[in-house]
Protein backbone atom coordinates (compact mmCIF):
# COMPACT_ATOMS: atom_id res chain seq x y z
CA UNK A 1 0.00 0.00 0.00
CA UNK A 2 3.22 2.17 -0.15
CA UNK A 3 2.03 3.33 -3.11
CA UNK A 4 -1.23 5.05 -2.23
CA UNK A 5 0.33 6.98 1.21
CA UNK A 6 2.66 8.07 -1.17
CA UNK A 7 -0.31 9.44 -3.30
CA UNK A 8 -1.82 11.28 -0.39
CA UNK A 9 -0.05 11.72 2.73
CA UNK A 10 -3.43 12.10 4.50
CA UNK A 11 -4.80 8.63 4.20
CA UNK A 12 -2.37 6.45 6.32
CA UNK A 13 -3.90 8.35 9.35
CA UNK A 14 -7.28 7.41 8.69
CA UNK A 15 -7.59 4.16 10.26
CA UNK A 16 -9.77 1.11 10.79
CA UNK A 17 -12.97 0.41 8.26
CA UNK A 18 -15.03 3.06 6.50
CA UNK A 19 -17.05 0.15 5.21
CA UNK A 20 -17.87 -2.95 7.59
CA UNK A 21 -20.06 -5.29 6.37
CA UNK A 22 -21.06 -8.74 8.56
CA UNK A 23 -23.15 -11.32 8.28
CA UNK A 24 -25.19 -9.41 5.68
CA UNK A 25 -28.49 -11.46 4.20
CA UNK A 26 -31.45 -10.30 2.40
CA UNK A 27 -34.09 -11.91 1.16
CA UNK A 28 -37.22 -9.66 -0.90
CA UNK A 29 -40.22 -10.98 -1.37
CA UNK A 30 -40.89 -12.47 -5.58
CA UNK A 31 -44.16 -13.45 -7.26
CA UNK A 32 -42.94 -16.98 -5.91
CA UNK A 33 -42.51 -16.20 -2.24
CA UNK A 34 -39.60 -15.14 -0.93
CA UNK A 35 -36.09 -14.80 -2.65
CA UNK A 36 -32.91 -14.73 -1.45
CA UNK A 37 -31.04 -11.95 -2.87
CA UNK A 38 -27.61 -12.08 -1.08
CA UNK A 39 -26.38 -14.27 1.87
CA UNK A 40 -23.16 -14.51 3.96
CA UNK A 41 -21.48 -11.23 2.56
CA UNK A 42 -18.68 -10.09 4.81
CA UNK A 43 -16.62 -7.13 3.67
CA UNK A 44 -14.30 -5.04 4.79
CA UNK A 45 -12.54 -1.82 2.82
CA UNK A 46 -10.17 0.19 4.65
CA UNK A 47 -10.17 3.84 4.65
CA UNK A 48 -9.25 5.13 1.50
CA UNK A 49 -9.31 2.04 -0.15
CA UNK A 50 -11.04 1.73 -3.93
CA UNK A 51 -12.63 -1.84 -4.30
CA UNK A 52 -14.35 -2.36 -6.98
CA UNK A 53 -17.92 -4.87 -6.94
CA UNK A 54 -18.20 -7.18 -10.30
CA UNK A 55 -20.35 -10.50 -11.65
CA UNK A 56 -23.34 -11.25 -13.35
CA UNK A 57 -26.78 -9.30 -13.88
CA UNK A 58 -29.07 -10.11 -10.86
CA UNK A 59 -26.14 -10.73 -7.81
CA UNK A 60 -27.31 -8.35 -6.16
CA UNK A 61 -24.61 -5.91 -5.91
CA UNK A 62 -26.68 -2.85 -6.44
CA UNK A 63 -28.79 -4.08 -3.43
CA UNK A 64 -25.55 -4.19 -1.61
CA UNK A 65 -24.66 -0.75 -2.70
CA UNK A 66 -28.24 0.54 -1.72
CA UNK A 67 -27.81 -0.82 1.53
CA UNK A 68 -24.41 0.52 2.42
CA UNK A 69 -26.36 3.94 1.02
CA UNK A 70 -28.73 3.42 3.86
CA UNK A 71 -31.43 3.44 1.01
CA UNK A 72 -32.69 0.07 1.53
CA UNK A 73 -32.76 -2.28 4.66
CA UNK A 74 -31.34 -5.56 4.71
CA UNK A 75 -32.81 -8.69 6.30
CA UNK A 76 -29.96 -9.64 8.48
CA UNK A 77 -26.78 -8.88 9.11
CA UNK A 78 -24.74 -5.49 10.34
CA UNK A 79 -23.50 -2.72 8.39
CA UNK A 80 -20.96 0.18 9.97
CA UNK A 81 -20.14 2.81 7.93
CA UNK A 82 -17.50 5.40 9.48
CA UNK A 83 -17.76 2.89 12.18
CA UNK A 84 -21.74 3.53 12.80
CA UNK A 85 -24.57 1.61 11.18
CA UNK A 86 -26.44 3.39 8.65
CA UNK A 87 -29.96 2.81 8.49
CA UNK A 88 -31.31 5.94 6.38
CA UNK A 89 -29.14 8.13 4.34
CA UNK A 90 -26.71 10.09 5.07
CA UNK A 91 -24.75 12.29 2.67
CA UNK A 92 -22.55 13.49 5.35
CA UNK A 93 -21.08 10.28 5.52
CA UNK A 94 -21.94 9.13 2.18
CA UNK A 95 -22.10 10.48 -1.11
CA UNK A 96 -23.75 8.19 -4.11
CA UNK A 97 -23.24 8.48 -8.20
CA UNK A 98 -25.78 6.68 -9.80
CA UNK A 99 -25.83 5.42 -13.27
CA UNK A 100 -27.46 8.19 -15.12
CA UNK A 101 -30.14 11.00 -15.68
CA UNK A 102 -30.61 11.14 -12.16
CA UNK A 103 -29.33 14.81 -12.01
CA UNK A 104 -32.25 17.28 -11.90
CA UNK A 105 -32.65 18.86 -15.52
CA UNK A 106 -34.48 22.07 -13.88
CA UNK A 107 -31.33 23.01 -12.28
CA UNK A 108 -28.05 23.75 -13.51
CA UNK A 109 -24.83 22.07 -12.73
CA UNK A 110 -24.07 24.36 -10.03
CA UNK A 111 -27.24 24.27 -8.39
CA UNK A 112 -27.20 20.51 -8.95
CA UNK A 113 -23.46 20.14 -7.29
CA UNK A 114 -25.45 22.34 -4.10
CA UNK A 115 -28.31 20.39 -4.05
CA UNK A 116 -27.50 18.39 -1.12
CA UNK A 117 -26.20 21.45 0.95
CA UNK A 118 -29.48 23.28 0.14
CA UNK A 119 -30.85 20.50 1.38
CA UNK A 120 -29.09 20.87 4.86
CA UNK A 121 -30.02 24.96 4.81
CA UNK A 122 -26.38 25.48 4.19
CA UNK A 123 -26.02 30.14 3.84
CA UNK A 124 -26.10 30.45 -0.27
CA UNK A 125 -22.19 31.97 -0.78
CA UNK A 126 -21.01 29.19 1.32
CA UNK A 127 -22.79 26.33 -0.78
CA UNK A 128 -22.22 27.95 -4.18
CA UNK A 129 -18.61 28.75 -3.21
CA UNK A 130 -18.36 24.72 -2.15
CA UNK A 131 -20.06 23.92 -5.22
CA UNK A 132 -17.53 25.65 -7.35
CA UNK A 133 -14.70 24.46 -5.47
CA UNK A 134 -16.32 20.20 -6.59
CA UNK A 135 -16.66 21.39 -10.27
CA UNK A 136 -13.01 22.97 -10.11
CA UNK A 137 -11.81 19.42 -8.81
CA UNK A 138 -13.94 17.21 -11.24
CA UNK A 139 -12.76 19.78 -14.41
CA UNK A 140 -15.35 21.14 -14.86
CA UNK A 141 -14.83 24.91 -13.93
CA UNK A 142 -16.75 27.33 -15.88
CA UNK A 143 -19.85 24.96 -16.70
CA UNK A 144 -21.95 25.50 -13.59
CA UNK A 145 -24.36 27.89 -15.27
CA UNK A 146 -24.90 25.03 -18.29
CA UNK A 147 -27.98 23.08 -17.51
CA UNK A 148 -27.73 19.20 -17.23
CA UNK A 149 -28.89 18.63 -21.40
CA UNK A 150 -26.31 20.98 -22.25
CA UNK A 151 -23.75 19.09 -21.23
CA UNK A 152 -21.88 15.41 -22.80
CA UNK A 153 -22.41 12.35 -21.07
CA UNK A 154 -19.35 12.25 -19.41
CA UNK A 155 -20.01 15.95 -18.12
CA UNK A 156 -23.18 14.60 -17.11
CA UNK A 157 -21.17 12.16 -14.65
CA UNK A 158 -18.73 14.81 -13.98
CA UNK A 159 -21.48 16.90 -12.07
CA UNK A 160 -22.76 13.27 -10.30
CA UNK A 161 -19.27 12.67 -8.86
CA UNK A 162 -19.22 16.68 -7.78
CA UNK A 163 -22.59 16.41 -6.21
CA UNK A 164 -21.63 12.61 -4.54
CA UNK A 165 -18.37 14.80 -2.95
CA UNK A 166 -19.81 18.03 -2.47
CA UNK A 167 -20.20 17.27 1.63
CA UNK A 168 -16.84 15.59 1.90
CA UNK A 169 -18.04 12.46 3.03
CA UNK A 170 -15.50 9.69 3.71
CA UNK A 171 -17.23 7.29 1.46
CA UNK A 172 -18.16 7.46 -2.09
CA UNK A 173 -20.19 5.05 -3.86
CA UNK A 174 -21.13 4.61 -7.67
CA UNK A 175 -23.25 2.13 -9.09
CA UNK A 176 -22.28 1.79 -12.58
CA UNK A 177 -21.76 5.54 -12.96
CA UNK A 178 -19.93 4.95 -16.62
CA UNK A 179 -21.77 2.29 -18.02
CA UNK A 180 -23.71 4.59 -20.20
CA UNK A 181 -20.76 6.25 -21.95
CA UNK A 182 -19.08 5.23 -25.10
CA UNK A 183 -15.81 3.53 -24.38
CA UNK A 184 -13.78 6.48 -25.13
CA UNK A 185 -15.10 8.80 -22.40
CA UNK A 186 -15.48 5.76 -20.45
CA UNK A 187 -12.01 5.23 -19.99
CA UNK A 188 -11.07 9.13 -19.71
CA UNK A 189 -13.86 9.46 -17.14
CA UNK A 190 -11.79 6.09 -15.24
CA UNK A 191 -9.01 8.06 -15.07
CA UNK A 192 -10.52 11.21 -13.98
CA UNK A 193 -11.96 10.00 -11.02
CA UNK A 194 -8.55 7.69 -10.47
CA UNK A 195 -7.33 11.39 -10.26
CA UNK A 196 -9.89 13.02 -8.13
CA UNK A 197 -9.71 9.91 -5.93
CA UNK A 198 -6.13 10.45 -5.51
CA UNK A 199 -6.83 14.15 -4.48
CA UNK A 200 -9.49 13.70 -2.01
CA UNK A 201 -8.50 10.25 -0.08
CA UNK A 202 -12.29 8.73 -0.22
CA UNK A 203 -13.27 4.95 0.34
CA UNK A 204 -14.91 4.25 -2.91
CA UNK A 205 -17.01 1.31 -3.29
CA UNK A 206 -17.82 1.11 -7.33
CA UNK A 207 -19.81 -1.57 -9.46
CA UNK A 208 -19.45 -2.49 -12.55
CA UNK A 209 -20.01 -5.38 -15.43
CA UNK A 210 -16.48 -3.73 -17.28
CA UNK A 211 -13.76 -6.34 -16.61
CA UNK A 212 -10.96 -4.35 -17.42
CA UNK A 213 -12.90 -0.73 -16.04
CA UNK A 214 -12.32 -2.76 -12.70
CA UNK A 215 -9.05 -4.02 -13.10
CA UNK A 216 -7.65 -0.75 -13.86
CA UNK A 217 -9.49 1.32 -11.08
CA UNK A 218 -8.95 -1.22 -8.13
CA UNK A 219 -7.41 -1.99 -5.08
CA UNK A 220 -9.39 -4.38 -5.13
CA UNK A 221 -11.69 -6.66 -7.30
CA UNK A 222 -14.84 -8.33 -5.16
CA UNK A 223 -16.76 -11.07 -7.68
CA UNK A 224 -20.01 -11.97 -6.54
CA UNK A 225 -21.98 -15.04 -8.04
CA UNK A 226 -25.62 -15.25 -8.98
CA UNK A 227 -28.53 -15.21 -7.30
CA UNK A 228 -28.27 -15.46 -3.76
CA UNK A 229 -25.18 -12.61 -4.27
CA UNK A 230 -22.22 -14.50 -2.12
CA UNK A 231 -18.62 -13.08 -2.34
CA UNK A 232 -16.66 -15.86 -4.51
CA UNK A 233 -13.03 -14.16 -4.64
CA UNK A 234 -11.23 -10.83 -3.75
CA UNK A 235 -8.74 -10.33 -6.12
CA UNK A 236 -6.16 -7.80 -5.13
CA UNK A 237 -5.07 -5.39 -7.87
CA UNK A 238 -1.16 -4.57 -6.84
CA UNK A 239 -0.58 -2.99 -10.67
CA UNK A 240 1.40 0.16 -9.07
CA UNK A 241 -0.30 3.16 -8.87
CA UNK A 242 -1.00 6.08 -10.58
CA UNK A 243 -2.05 3.39 -13.03
CA UNK A 244 -1.93 4.34 -16.53
CA UNK A 245 -3.05 3.28 -20.11
CA UNK A 246 -0.26 0.92 -20.78
CA UNK A 247 -0.65 -1.06 -17.65
CA UNK A 248 -3.53 -2.68 -19.98
CA UNK A 249 -1.69 -4.33 -22.47
CA UNK A 250 1.19 -5.88 -19.67
CA UNK A 251 0.83 -9.69 -18.50
CA UNK A 252 0.12 -8.68 -15.02
CA UNK A 253 -3.20 -6.76 -16.16
CA UNK A 254 -4.26 -9.61 -18.39
CA UNK A 255 -3.68 -12.28 -16.03
CA UNK A 256 -5.84 -10.95 -13.02
CA UNK A 257 -8.77 -9.85 -15.87
CA UNK A 258 -8.34 -13.74 -16.20
CA UNK A 259 -8.61 -14.40 -12.78
CA UNK A 260 -11.81 -12.22 -12.15
CA UNK A 261 -13.44 -13.39 -15.65
CA UNK A 262 -12.77 -17.18 -14.70
CA UNK A 263 -14.79 -16.58 -11.77
CA UNK A 264 -17.52 -14.98 -13.50
CA UNK A 265 -17.62 -17.56 -16.45
CA UNK A 266 -18.09 -20.33 -13.72
CA UNK A 267 -21.68 -19.31 -12.54
CA UNK A 268 -24.49 -20.38 -13.92
CA UNK B 1 -35.00 33.07 -55.26
CA UNK B 2 -34.98 32.28 -51.62
CA UNK B 3 -38.11 30.26 -49.88
CA UNK B 4 -40.39 32.19 -48.02
CA UNK B 5 -40.05 31.09 -44.19
CA UNK B 6 -43.03 28.96 -42.76
CA UNK B 7 -43.70 32.12 -40.59
CA UNK B 8 -44.02 34.31 -43.65
CA UNK B 9 -46.34 31.76 -45.34
CA UNK B 10 -48.29 31.55 -42.45
CA UNK B 11 -48.79 35.31 -42.08
CA UNK B 12 -49.62 35.69 -46.01
CA UNK B 13 -52.65 32.76 -45.03
CA UNK B 14 -54.00 34.70 -42.01
CA UNK B 15 -53.90 38.01 -44.41
CA UNK B 16 -55.35 36.45 -47.55
CA UNK B 17 -58.32 34.87 -45.19
CA UNK B 18 -59.12 38.53 -43.99
CA UNK B 19 -59.06 39.59 -47.64
CA UNK B 20 -61.10 36.74 -48.41
CA UNK B 21 -63.15 37.64 -45.61
CA UNK B 22 -63.83 41.16 -46.70
CA UNK B 23 -63.84 40.21 -51.02
CA UNK B 24 -66.45 37.29 -51.07
CA UNK B 25 -69.14 39.06 -49.81
CA UNK B 26 -68.55 42.38 -51.24
CA UNK B 27 -68.63 40.87 -54.78
CA UNK B 28 -71.80 39.19 -53.73
CA UNK B 29 -70.18 35.18 -53.75
CA UNK B 30 -71.96 34.98 -50.76
CA UNK B 31 -74.91 36.51 -48.76
CA UNK B 32 -74.11 39.05 -46.35
CA UNK B 33 -76.89 36.83 -43.99
CA UNK B 34 -73.74 33.96 -44.32
CA UNK B 35 -70.76 36.24 -44.19
CA UNK B 36 -70.68 39.76 -43.83
CA UNK B 37 -68.10 41.66 -44.73
CA UNK B 38 -64.99 41.91 -41.97
CA UNK B 39 -65.18 46.28 -42.38
CA UNK B 40 -69.19 45.68 -41.60
CA UNK B 41 -68.11 43.52 -38.63
CA UNK B 42 -65.28 45.47 -36.90
CA UNK B 43 -67.53 48.65 -37.97
CA UNK B 44 -70.71 47.15 -35.33
CA UNK B 45 -68.14 46.22 -32.82
CA UNK B 46 -66.54 49.69 -32.79
CA UNK B 47 -70.36 51.03 -32.51
CA UNK B 48 -71.49 49.11 -29.96
CA UNK B 49 -68.48 48.80 -27.66
CA UNK B 50 -69.76 49.22 -24.97
CA UNK B 51 -72.48 46.34 -24.90
CA UNK B 52 -69.37 44.10 -26.10
CA UNK B 53 -67.27 45.67 -23.83
CA UNK B 54 -69.65 45.13 -20.58
CA UNK B 55 -70.27 41.58 -22.12
CA UNK B 56 -66.89 40.70 -22.19
CA UNK B 57 -66.24 41.86 -18.54
CA UNK B 58 -68.72 39.54 -17.54
CA UNK B 59 -67.85 36.37 -19.47
CA UNK B 60 -64.14 37.33 -18.59
CA UNK B 61 -65.26 37.17 -14.63
CA UNK B 62 -66.70 33.69 -15.48
CA UNK B 63 -63.80 32.61 -17.03
CA UNK B 64 -60.95 33.89 -14.24
CA UNK B 65 -63.33 32.27 -11.45
CA UNK B 66 -63.87 29.06 -13.13
CA UNK B 67 -59.96 28.64 -14.20
CA UNK B 68 -59.45 29.20 -10.54
CA UNK B 69 -61.53 26.45 -9.57
CA UNK B 70 -60.70 24.18 -12.38
CA UNK B 71 -57.04 24.83 -11.46
CA UNK B 72 -56.48 24.63 -7.84
CA UNK B 73 -58.87 21.72 -7.80
CA UNK B 74 -57.64 19.93 -10.26
CA UNK B 75 -53.89 20.45 -9.60
CA UNK B 76 -55.09 19.31 -5.85
CA UNK B 77 -57.32 16.11 -6.71
CA UNK B 78 -54.53 15.38 -9.38
CA UNK B 79 -51.63 15.47 -7.33
CA UNK B 80 -53.52 13.18 -4.88
CA UNK B 81 -54.34 10.61 -6.83
CA UNK B 82 -51.32 11.00 -8.52
CA UNK B 83 -49.37 10.34 -5.69
CA UNK B 84 -50.82 8.02 -3.57
CA UNK B 85 -51.34 4.73 -5.28
CA UNK B 86 -54.49 3.69 -3.65
CA UNK B 87 -56.41 7.11 -4.83
CA UNK B 88 -54.97 6.01 -7.91
CA UNK B 89 -56.52 2.47 -8.57
CA UNK B 90 -60.04 3.71 -6.87
CA UNK B 91 -60.39 7.14 -8.79
CA UNK B 92 -57.98 7.38 -11.77
CA UNK B 93 -60.64 4.90 -14.09
CA UNK B 94 -63.43 6.77 -12.72
CA UNK B 95 -62.23 10.20 -13.97
CA UNK B 96 -60.78 8.94 -17.16
CA UNK B 97 -63.89 7.56 -18.35
CA UNK B 98 -65.82 10.84 -16.92
CA UNK B 99 -63.35 12.83 -19.00
CA UNK B 100 -64.96 10.61 -22.09
CA UNK B 101 -68.86 12.06 -21.11
CA UNK B 102 -69.66 14.85 -23.50
CA UNK B 103 -70.29 17.20 -20.15
CA UNK B 104 -72.23 19.62 -21.74
CA UNK B 105 -75.51 17.31 -21.20
CA UNK B 106 -75.00 18.52 -17.45
CA UNK B 107 -75.81 21.67 -18.01
CA UNK B 108 -79.49 22.21 -17.80
CA UNK B 109 -78.59 20.28 -14.59
CA UNK B 110 -76.39 23.26 -13.61
CA UNK B 111 -78.92 25.92 -14.28
CA UNK B 112 -81.47 24.43 -12.50
CA UNK B 113 -79.18 24.20 -9.07
CA UNK B 114 -77.76 28.02 -9.97
CA UNK B 115 -79.94 30.03 -11.89
CA UNK B 116 -78.77 30.84 -15.39
CA UNK B 117 -76.56 34.03 -13.68
CA UNK B 118 -73.35 33.78 -13.87
CA UNK B 119 -73.19 30.94 -10.90
CA UNK B 120 -74.10 28.25 -13.49
CA UNK B 121 -71.81 28.98 -15.88
CA UNK B 122 -68.79 29.11 -13.61
CA UNK B 123 -69.94 25.92 -12.09
CA UNK B 124 -70.06 24.19 -15.44
CA UNK B 125 -67.07 25.75 -17.22
CA UNK B 126 -64.96 24.70 -14.05
CA UNK B 127 -66.05 21.13 -14.38
CA UNK B 128 -65.03 21.21 -17.93
CA UNK B 129 -61.47 22.46 -17.21
CA UNK B 130 -61.22 20.39 -14.15
CA UNK B 131 -60.79 16.61 -16.10
CA UNK B 132 -57.56 17.85 -18.30
CA UNK B 133 -55.83 19.81 -14.99
CA UNK B 134 -56.63 16.92 -12.80
CA UNK B 135 -55.92 14.19 -15.67
CA UNK B 136 -52.42 16.06 -16.82
CA UNK B 137 -51.32 16.62 -13.07
CA UNK B 138 -51.65 13.29 -12.05
CA UNK B 139 -50.11 11.42 -15.14
CA UNK B 140 -47.44 14.11 -14.43
CA UNK B 141 -46.77 13.21 -11.00
CA UNK B 142 -46.78 9.33 -11.78
CA UNK B 143 -44.09 9.66 -14.51
CA UNK B 144 -41.35 11.50 -12.20
CA UNK B 145 -38.25 9.28 -13.36
CA UNK B 146 -37.90 7.41 -10.05
CA UNK B 147 -34.29 7.75 -10.31
CA UNK B 148 -34.84 10.87 -9.32
CA UNK B 149 -36.14 10.44 -6.08
CA UNK B 150 -33.84 7.39 -4.96
CA UNK B 151 -31.12 10.94 -5.60
CA UNK B 152 -33.14 12.97 -3.51
CA UNK B 153 -33.27 10.19 -0.62
CA UNK B 154 -29.68 9.51 -0.91
CA UNK B 155 -28.86 13.38 -0.60
CA UNK B 156 -31.44 13.11 2.82
CA UNK B 157 -34.03 14.86 1.42
CA UNK B 158 -37.11 15.03 3.51
CA UNK B 159 -40.66 14.18 2.10
CA UNK B 160 -41.71 18.10 2.29
CA UNK B 161 -38.33 18.79 0.47
CA UNK B 162 -38.53 15.80 -1.84
CA UNK B 163 -42.27 17.88 -2.67
CA UNK B 164 -40.73 21.03 -2.83
CA UNK B 165 -37.71 20.39 -4.55
CA UNK B 166 -37.73 17.16 -7.29
CA UNK B 167 -41.79 16.15 -7.15
CA UNK B 168 -43.42 19.98 -8.16
CA UNK B 169 -40.42 21.38 -10.57
CA UNK B 170 -40.24 17.78 -12.17
CA UNK B 171 -44.01 17.56 -12.80
CA UNK B 172 -44.35 21.09 -14.06
CA UNK B 173 -44.47 20.62 -17.88
CA UNK B 174 -47.28 18.15 -18.05
CA UNK B 175 -49.43 20.24 -15.17
CA UNK B 176 -48.42 23.24 -17.89
CA UNK B 177 -49.83 21.58 -20.53
CA UNK B 178 -52.96 20.44 -18.84
CA UNK B 179 -53.27 23.99 -17.61
CA UNK B 180 -53.18 24.93 -20.78
CA UNK B 181 -55.64 22.35 -22.55
CA UNK B 182 -58.13 22.96 -18.81
CA UNK B 183 -57.92 26.71 -19.25
CA UNK B 184 -59.11 26.03 -23.12
CA UNK B 185 -61.93 24.25 -22.35
CA UNK B 186 -62.88 27.01 -19.33
CA UNK B 187 -63.22 29.47 -22.06
CA UNK B 188 -65.19 26.90 -23.98
CA UNK B 189 -67.60 25.85 -21.46
CA UNK B 190 -67.99 29.49 -20.70
CA UNK B 191 -69.06 30.92 -24.04
CA UNK B 192 -70.89 27.79 -24.80
CA UNK B 193 -73.06 27.58 -21.44
CA UNK B 194 -73.69 31.34 -22.03
CA UNK B 195 -74.93 30.94 -25.62
CA UNK B 196 -77.28 27.77 -24.16
CA UNK B 197 -79.23 29.62 -21.04
CA UNK B 198 -78.14 33.17 -20.66
CA UNK B 199 -78.69 37.07 -20.19
CA UNK B 200 -75.50 38.67 -20.46
CA UNK B 201 -71.84 37.42 -21.67
CA UNK B 202 -70.65 37.22 -25.08
CA UNK B 203 -71.95 33.62 -25.70
CA UNK B 204 -75.34 35.56 -25.24
CA UNK B 205 -74.72 38.42 -27.79
CA UNK B 206 -74.64 35.28 -30.57
CA UNK B 207 -77.08 33.63 -29.62
CA UNK B 208 -79.21 36.73 -29.35
CA UNK B 209 -78.09 38.65 -32.39
CA UNK B 210 -78.45 35.33 -34.38
CA UNK B 211 -81.96 34.63 -33.39
CA UNK B 212 -82.31 38.13 -34.94
CA UNK B 213 -80.08 37.51 -37.72
CA UNK B 214 -77.73 40.00 -37.47
CA UNK B 215 -75.06 38.65 -38.85
CA UNK B 216 -72.61 41.18 -38.23
CA UNK B 217 -72.93 41.48 -34.74
CA UNK B 218 -73.01 37.49 -34.71
CA UNK B 219 -69.14 37.71 -36.17
CA UNK B 220 -68.20 40.82 -34.09
CA UNK B 221 -68.81 38.65 -31.16
CA UNK B 222 -66.96 35.77 -32.84
CA UNK B 223 -64.12 37.98 -33.37
CA UNK B 224 -64.38 39.14 -29.45
CA UNK B 225 -63.97 34.73 -28.06
CA UNK B 226 -61.37 34.60 -30.77
CA UNK B 227 -59.15 37.30 -29.14
CA UNK B 228 -59.87 36.17 -25.96
CA UNK B 229 -58.09 32.62 -26.53
CA UNK B 230 -55.89 34.11 -28.78
CA UNK B 231 -54.72 35.99 -25.90
CA UNK B 232 -54.95 33.28 -23.31
CA UNK B 233 -52.49 30.99 -25.68
CA UNK B 234 -50.01 34.04 -25.68
CA UNK B 235 -50.38 34.28 -21.90
CA UNK B 236 -49.88 30.61 -21.18
CA UNK B 237 -46.97 30.41 -23.34
CA UNK B 238 -45.31 32.86 -21.92
CA UNK B 239 -45.33 31.45 -18.43
CA UNK B 240 -44.49 28.34 -20.47
CA UNK B 241 -41.47 30.02 -21.65
CA UNK B 242 -40.65 31.58 -18.16
CA UNK B 243 -40.97 28.44 -16.04
CA UNK B 244 -38.96 25.62 -18.70
CA UNK B 245 -36.55 28.09 -19.49
CA UNK B 246 -34.34 25.02 -18.74
CA UNK B 247 -35.82 23.24 -21.79
CA UNK B 248 -34.89 25.33 -24.32
CA UNK B 249 -31.71 26.89 -22.90
CA UNK B 250 -29.27 25.00 -24.46
CA UNK B 251 -30.43 25.36 -27.85
CA UNK B 252 -29.00 29.42 -28.37
CA UNK B 253 -25.17 28.06 -27.26
CA UNK B 254 -23.28 25.94 -29.39
CA UNK B 255 -23.63 21.49 -28.98
CA UNK B 256 -21.87 20.24 -25.81
CA UNK B 257 -19.60 18.29 -27.34
CA UNK B 258 -17.83 21.16 -29.27
CA UNK B 259 -16.74 22.54 -25.65
CA UNK B 260 -16.00 19.41 -24.28
CA UNK B 261 -12.60 18.58 -25.83
CA UNK B 262 -11.00 21.35 -24.21
CA UNK B 263 -11.88 20.51 -20.71
CA UNK B 264 -10.75 16.36 -21.50
CA UNK B 265 -7.45 17.30 -22.47
CA UNK B 266 -6.21 19.23 -19.91
CA UNK B 267 -6.83 15.94 -17.85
Amino acid sequence: MQHMAQLSPGREQSQGAAVEVRGLGHIYAGRDGAVPALADIDLTVPAGRFVVIVGPSGCGKTSLLMMLAGLRTQTSGTILVDGRPIATPDPSRVGVVFQEASLYPWLTAVENVEFPLVLKNAPRDERRARAEAMLNLVGLSGFGGRYPHELSGGMKQRVSIARGLVQDPPVLLMDEPFAALDEQTRMTMGHELLRIWSQTSKTVVFITHSLTEAVYLADEVIVMSARPGRILDRVPIDLPRPRTYQMMATDVFGALRERVWHQIRDVP
Amino acid sequence: MTRPSPRTVRRLIGLGLLVLWEAVPRFGLLPELFVPPLTKTLAVLWLDRSIYGAALLVTLYEVAVAMLIACGVGILTGAIVGGVATMRNLMLPVFSSLYAVPIVILYPIFTAWFGIGSESKIAFAGVYGFFPVMLSTAAGIRTIDEQYLLAARSMGATLPQMIARVIIPASIPTVLAGLRLGGALTIIGVVVSEMLTSASGIGYLVTMNRTILDSPRVFAAIIVVLALSVVFDIIVRAVERRTLVWQTAGRRTASPEAAAPARLATV
